[in-house]
């Protein structure tokens, strides 16, 4: 009996947390669509996720690309299908790699230091002091956040799509003897629009993702400072796991025949 | 004082967390221009109430009115409207730590009020000079100056946008003595300069004298005993009494409860 209790227990904790959720995503939103506006919080997001983030997101992707090279080249020479690694780097990198590598290095990155200064906002009172201060919280500290996560990460992944592809080429022409020429004319021959824009379209959602995880659980962290490296830690693996599991489900939107 | 008409009135004020009831249908009138003090153990529900009337928590049930006007359950705008008449000053100052001294005591005119950037500057290294900060600190930041510092910079931008209501949450905790007695001094001058109605919350007797002109004392989420801080000696209360000689015996239980947040 008390095993069931708990599971009820577990349920309904899950249930009341996917609410609240559901009700701090809406109220947030709509505060992006409201007056007044903070474009220096928004600027200010915008180069932290956006400006900041490009260093490591341009890592993850040349290396991420000169080891697709790499290792699709290894595989099609079983096949005499060497001629197809530009198309393979270039497809994988705009509609899978550069996205979700990049999404999972800024939520390491970026969820964490919003779920952190949040978190300690809320510890400090300093979320209640905006309120006594006629300021609402959602619209000052998460709504910029959202619009800054939502557009700049796909920036971040259309660098990462060039820059990926870059590596590739490196490795196929100065490693594998590719001619440049006809590398770079396979890698534009069966690329399509729709292969760049579902990247991107996941990278928005990814952001949205990413900056939401941050300032739910750093909205909502209480304790002190254990409190605030919870929400940092479920801040990050939760929006990991979001987007994996979107991923999924773009895909499958973009994709399936 | 009573003859002055009642700025805040709440009556049947309930508020829990889980099973623990923080407060228990409380009636408290806080007349226009007074300064009251609502003193009262740890556990005892005096910031719970506090941070109800400032609508950061919302009460079970009961009624909290500002000058006639029902602000429970009232959010957004309408809410911003009566948080406009509200100054606040927090436990530990609650300053945001990403903005310089000056940004600080501005937020709510610039954020709240319209006023314009260059403005709002002027008027809080104003209000910075009148809690006794130097305009040469008003470029740093929270964390380059002392708790004491922190709770002036936090009185200045309570009293920024000219409040008719000022709240304090314990507002000599975390100082030593003497600061604490510069910080009273400054709340009774900021008041008194603005004519505000001012609610302290407090644990230290000695600022309570210093601030109030009557006290409440709140015992177990209800107001126990209310009247002129004069009279407090002699309440003839004997949880009032306990109290303010700090006596282990009593009806004021000494035992640590842990459910909810009071």
């Amino acid at each position: 009996m008390n095993f069931v209790a708990a599971i009820g227990r577990v349920m309904l904790n899950f249930l009341a947390s996917t609410g609240r959720l559901a009700i701090f995503t809406g109220i947030s939103v709509s505060h992006i669509f409201r007056p007044p506006y903070y474009p220096r919080l928004l600027l200010r997001q915008v180069i932290d996720i956006g400006y900041y983030s490009l260093p490591v997101v341009g890592l993850t992707a040349v290396f991420t690309g000169m080891v697709l090279a790499l290792q699709s080249y290894s595989g099609f020479a079983r096949f005499n299908a060497e001629g197809a690694v530009a198309t393979v780097v270039v497809l994988s990198i705009t509609r899978e790699l550069a996205p979700v590598l990049a999404g999972l290095m800024v939520a390491g990155r970026i969820g964490a230091a919003m779920a952190a200064e949040i978190g300690t906002m809320r510890v400090t009172e300093q979320i209640d002091a905006l309120s006594t201060l006629a300021t609402n919280p959602y619209k000052y500290l998460v709504a910029p956040r959202l619009l800054a996560g939502m557009v700049m990460l796909p920036c971040c992944v259309l660098v990462a799509d060039i820059i990926g592809v870059f590596g590739g080429y490196l490795v196929a022409v100065h490693k594998l003897d590719f001619n440049p020429n006809v590398y770079l004319k396979n890698t534009w021959q069966f690329l399509e629009f729709i292969d760049v824009v579902s990247g991107l379209v996941k990278a928005a959602v990814f952001g949205f993702l990413i900056a939401l995880m941050g300032c739910y659980h750093g909205y909502y962290s209480k304790g002190g400072a254990q409190g605030v490296g919870a929400a940092t830690t479920n801040a990050v693996v939760s929006a990991s796991i979001l987007i994996l599991a979107s991923n999924y489900l773009i895909t499958e939107a973009f994709f399936s025949q | 004082m009573t003859d002055a008409p009642v700025k805040i009135a709440i009556r049947g004020l309930t508020k829990s967390f889980g099973a623990k009831h923080v407060l228990r249908g409380l009636d408290l009138a806080i007349y226009e221009g007074e300064s009251l003090a609502v003193i009262g153990g740890s556990g005892s529900g005096k910031s719970v109430l506090l941070k109800n009337i400032v609508g950061i928590l919302t009460p079970d049930s009961g009624s909290i009115k500002i000058d006639g006007e029902e602000v429970v359950g009232v959010t957004g705008p309408a809410r911003d409207r009566i948080n406009r008449k509200l100054g606040m000053l927090f436990q530990n100052a609650a300053l945001f730590d990403s903005l310089p001294l000056w940004e600080n005591v501005a937020f709510g005119l610039m954020s709240a009020h319209g006023v314009e950037k260059s403005e709002a500057r002027g008027i809080a290294i104003e209000r910075l000079r009148q809690v006794g900060l130097d305009s040469d600190t008003i470029d740093r930041v929270p964390a380059d100056i002392s708790v004491g510092a922190q709770k002036r910079v936090g009185l200045a931008r309570a009293i920024a946008a000219n409040p008719e209501i000022l709240f304090f949450d314990e507002p000599t905790t975390g100082i030593d003595p003497i600061m604490g007695e510069v910080i009273d001094s400054l709340i009774v001058k900021c008041v008194n300069e603005l004519g505000a109605t001012a609610l302290t919350i407090t644990h230290d007797m000695e600022s309570a004298r210093r601030i109030a002109d009557r006290v409440a004392m709140i015992y177990e989420g209800e107001i126990v005993w209310v009247g002129d801080v004069a009279t407090v000696n002699s309440s003839g209360n004997e949880i009032v009494d306990q109290f303010i000689h700090g006596r282990v015996d009593g009806p004021i239980s000494t035992n640590v409860t842990t459910a909810g947040a009071a």
